[in-house]
Formats: C-alpha cells, structure tokens, sequence
C-alpha cells in the first residue's frame, strides 16, 4: 500500500487521485473480458470452421446407401455401417470393462486402502498411465491380447479391451475425485445408524459420486472413440467388407475408416471421408448428449 | 436391567454419583492418541439410562473425541488410538469381538450440522430400520416413520411431504429429522455432539424441549458449547479442560457450587 496516500486518512474519495485509480479497475476489467472473448471465440471457430468444411464437402456424401453398407474399393459403393457397427461394439467391450473396474478402484483406494507408500505409488502410476501415449497401449494389447493369449485379430473384442486399458485410469481418477468430494458428513450420518461400510459406498457415496463418475467416464470413452492409432496395431487397419458378426468378428471401426478412406488416391473418396466424420461427430455428440442426461438424471440438489 | 457387580464397586470410587441400576456406559482411564498426539488424557465417567450427560469445556479440549469413543466414530480415523476401557452394559466395546454395526445402532449418534440424506423425509428416518431389517412390510415401516418422526416432534410438520427431500427442511427440521433417524433404530444411548450449535434460537428451543422428552427413554450425552444449555437440559455435567476431565457431577453441583477452581472460571467466564 502506498504509505503516502494511507497517511492522509481520511482519503478524499472523489479527488481526481482516487476517481482515476477506480478507473484504472474498470479498464483492467474491460480488458480482461476482451480476452476472454477472444479466446472462446478462437475455439468456437475452429469448431464452426471443422463442421462447416466437413458439410459442405461430406453432406453430398450422406445417403441411405452411405449409411447401410461398408467398406468397398470403389468409391461409389461404400458405405458406413460396418465401422460404424464396429466402433458400437468396441465401445459396449470398453464401457463393460472400464466402468466397473474403474469404479471399484476408485472405491477400494478411496474407502478401503489405508494410506501409505504403497497406495501412494499405486496413485502415480494412475495418474501416470492415464498420461501414456495411446500407441503404448496399441503395442501392450498387441504383444498380450493377441501374440500371448492369441485372441482373433481385427476383433472388436480386442479393440475394446485395448481401449479399456487406455479409459480405466481416466475413469479411476474422476471417480476418486467423485467420491472425494461427497461430504463426510454423510458417511457419518450413515455410520450412526449403524450401516456397515459396504452398505456407506454402495447406498449412499456411490450414488452421490454418480454423476461425477459418467462425466468422466463419458469423456474418457469418448476420447477412446476417436482413437485410432491402438486400433491400427492390433489389426483394425484390415479391409473389410461386411459388418462385424459380433465380438469376435474382423471389423473396421469409424476413426480408423476416416484414416483408410483419407489415404485413397481415388478423389471421390474425399467426400466420403467427410461424410464419415459427420457420422463420428454424430456419434459423439449423440455421447455427450448422454452424459449430460444421465448427470442431470442424478444430480442430487442439496 | 441388571448390572454387573463390578459396576457397582466402579461407582463407589466416583462416588455419590447414582443408583447403580440406572448405569448404561462406564468409561475407565479412556486415552485417545491422535498420531503422537494425545487428546484425551484418563477419562472415566458413567452415563446413567434416565439422565442427560452434558459435557462442557473450551473448544479443543477434547470432549467431542471423547463423546465419538462412545460408538466407536473415531474408528474412520487410521491415525486415532483409545486406550482405557469403555462399557456399554457391561461389555467392552472394544472388544475385538463386538461388532461395531450393532454398536453404533445401541449406541445413536446426532452431528453438530444437522446432515440428512439427500433422499426424502420417509427415506431419512426408514434408512435404519431397513438396512436392520427391523420390519417386515410397508405397513410396519410407515407406522415406524409415523411414530418416531412423531417421537422427534417433527410429524405435523412434514406428513404431508414425506415423499420431498430432506434436505429442503428448515435447520432447525433437519436436526429433528435427524434425531428421528437416529432414534428409529431404538439405540439405547444418543451421543449429540453440538446438536443447536448451527441453529438460531428458536430451533434450539425446540431440540431442546425434545431433548427433555426424550430423556428416560434413552441415555443421551451431549456436548455443548453453550453453558446456558448444559444448564437447561442436563442433569449430569463433566467438565473438559486440555484432554482431561476436571470435574464431573450433578448439574446444579456443577454450575452452582464447583469443586474446581478451574470450573468455577470457566463457569463464570474467566475463558473460554
């Protein structure tokens, strides 16, 4: 504080000193909120800039045939379904692992596991693993899933326990956070009654970190969605021209199309490209749409 | 009930204290370490069935972590020990034998912030009941939330929303409320630790004339901060000071005539 102006209490608010200082706040203000604008303004564009090229060159693209076939050499006559059907799969084989193992880690470290070396290093590799580039994973689903437990190729099924790897730690850290940020108050509440501790998590922590846990959870699939390079080294890079079966079955899943198809010397498979990133984002957005749902769905209001 | 007799010989050394049919709880040389800390230093007390404990004293001086040894709360913190020992009807609570779950619904508990369930009115006080599955049908579940939110004296208020949240109570409703959870599961002692401390006058008032319903049914302990209180509701008073007990009697005794110097300061508000 400057000494001088404290010294001549008391202070003449509206001396042309004090009247120019209280000025100066309201320029800094303005000025902060031009940032600010600018800034949300440069992400939004990108954003309008991505959805605008991909419509203007893939809405051609977009038709029924588009929609119900898969992948072909010519460009004429492929379709999206197959990718697409794959990507569903994957994800349902990424969501059935990922949650529940995810949500009970983050249960068990949170609730159960006392505090010492052991949880500390067991949180940094967490946090470490959810910071592992995901062509890391590509490589350990690779050499584990399919040269060590010799799983089919190409499948869904390893695709999504590949991407699983890749979601659990996001879903271990949000759900710690979650879970965290439930007022004790509550699990004492519950212990005065005399509810043992499983009955605390599972009838009132885990409800009340519900929607914490699918926001992160949604995030980290949707990350999980739009991943190609894991797919590409267990084979999810092959041609394939029927829809995936099931599980098991060789299959294309949508990101990894969008990578074939913008590889095509043909250009008429440019409209195609963009026509499966409509679908993609489509399909995200469709993801996020729930997750915004399933927390309003769930939010408990004090 | 019947006691046995060794209680008796514990209440010859605090003496003059009460009839020996009436014990509920003794706690004997009770030490509580936090870490290397130590917060309560030899404490014995007995808590009788048809009175109300108040336990008063500056803050930090531990009568809060005392009143959580009671049902074993302090349990949830790794770093707590209790050494000493701690009777609820003449058996060591403990004991590696006694189960805490039952413990804690012999033994109810009411927080210094009124903390209802994010769930309805209904849900709130049916918790217990429930989980021990102290009734069979729905019928029986809805006569027990009927007569113990009845019990709380909070029934005429909210029988028309049992079905809204709990938490959209008054302050002052959802202590009650939660007495009520409380008392659903029939414990035998009620700690309350602070129960009006986040309340305005009048809800207090209330809790207060709740407090003396109650009393008889249940042994119920509570901690204060407010003299006034102590005064008002309770027939047994202990003073905390630093971790250790200075002095515990009969309210009046307490607060009219203290053996203690140090209670007498406190009492008449040389600190605190």
């Amino acid at each position: 504080m400057n000494s001088e102006l404290a010294a001549r209490a008391p202070t003449n608010w509206v001396s042309t000193e004090m009247t120019s200082r209280i000025a100066k706040r309201y320029a800094a203000e303005r000025r902060f909120r031009l940032i600010g604008l600018f800034a949300v303004s440069l992400s939004a564009a990108f954003l309008a800039f991505l959805l605008y090229s991909m419509l203007a060159k893939g809405f051609a693209g977009l038709s029924l045939s588009f929609l119900t076939n898969s992948d072909a050499t010519e460009a004429s006559e492929v379709g999206i379904w197959g990718a697409f059907k794959g990507s569903l799969l994957t994800m349902i084989v990424t969501l059935g692992l990922a949650f529940p193992i995810g949500v009970l880690s983050a249960v068990y470290l949170e609730e159960y596991a006392p505090r010492n070396r052991w949880t500390d290093m067991i949180e940094v590799s967490i946090n470490n693993l959810a910071a592992v580039p995901s062509i890391i994973f590509g490589l350990l689903g690779l050499a584990v899933f399919l040269n060590f437990m010799n799983l089919p190729r190409s499948a869904p099924l390893v695709g999504g326990m590949t991407l699983a790897l890749m979601t659990m730690p996001v879903i271990v850290i949000s759900g710690r956070n979650a879970i965290k940020s439930v007022p004790p108050s509550i699990r004492d509440a519950a212990l005065g009654v005399g509810a043992s501790r499983v009955q605390v998590v599972f009838h009132h922590v885990l409800p009340l970190a519900l929607p914490g846990i699918l926001t992160g959870t949604i995030i980290g699939m949707a990350r999980a969605l739009g991943e190609t390079a894991p797919l590409l080294m267990i084979g999810m890079r092959a041609f394939i021209a029927t829809p995936p079966t099931g599980i098991t079955a060789p299959s294309s899943v949508l990101p990894v199309q969008i990578f074939l198809w913008s590889d095509e010397v043909d250009r008429a498979f440019i409209e195609k490209t963009s026509a499966a990133i409509i679908v993609l984002l489509v399909f995200l957005l469709a993801m996020n749409g729930l997750a915004i749902y399933l927390r309003n769905r769930f939010e408990q209001h004090w | 009930m019947a006691l046995p007799s060794i209680s008796a010989i514990a209440l010859n050394n605090i003496g003059k204290i009460m009839t020996d049919n009436s014990l509920k709880m003794t706690a004997r040389d009770v030490s509580v370490w936090y870490g290397d800390k130590q917060a309560i230093n030899n404490v014995s007390i007995d808590i009788a069935t048809e009175h109300v404990t108040a336990f008063i004293g500056p803050s930090g001086c531990g009568k809060s972590t005392f009143l959580r040894t009671l049902n074993r709360m302090n349990d949830t913190i790794a770093s707590c020990k209790v050494g000493g020992k701690i009777e609820l009807d003449g058996s060591d609570i403990y004991d590696p034998k006694m189960d805490v779950v039952q413990l804690r619904a012999r033994v109810g508990m009411v927080f210094q912030k009124p903390n209802p369930f994010p769930k309805s009115i209904y849900e709130n006080v049916a918790y217990g009941p429930r989980i021990h599955g102290l009734t069979k049908t729905k019928a029986e579940l809805d006569a027990l939330v009927e007569k113990y939110l009845t019990r709380a004296g909070l029934w005429n208020e909210v029988k028309d929303r049992l079905h809204e949240s709990g938490t959209a109570l008054s302050g002052g409703q959802q202590q009650r409320l939660c007495i009520a959870r409380a008392i659903a599961v029939s414990p035998e002692v009620i700690l309350m630790d602070e129960p009006c401390s986040a309340l305005d006058p009048i809800a207090t008032a209330k809790i207060e004339e709740l407090i003396d319903e109650l009393r008889g049914r249940y042994a119920i302990v509570m901690v204060t901060h407010n003299m006034q209180q102590a005064a008002r509701v309770s027939q047994r008073t202990a003073f905390f000071h630093l971790g250790t007990m200075v002095e515990y009697g009969a309210t009046s005794e307490i607060f009219q005539n203290p053996r203690e110097t140090q209670t007498k300061d406190y009492i008449t508000g040389r600190y605190g």
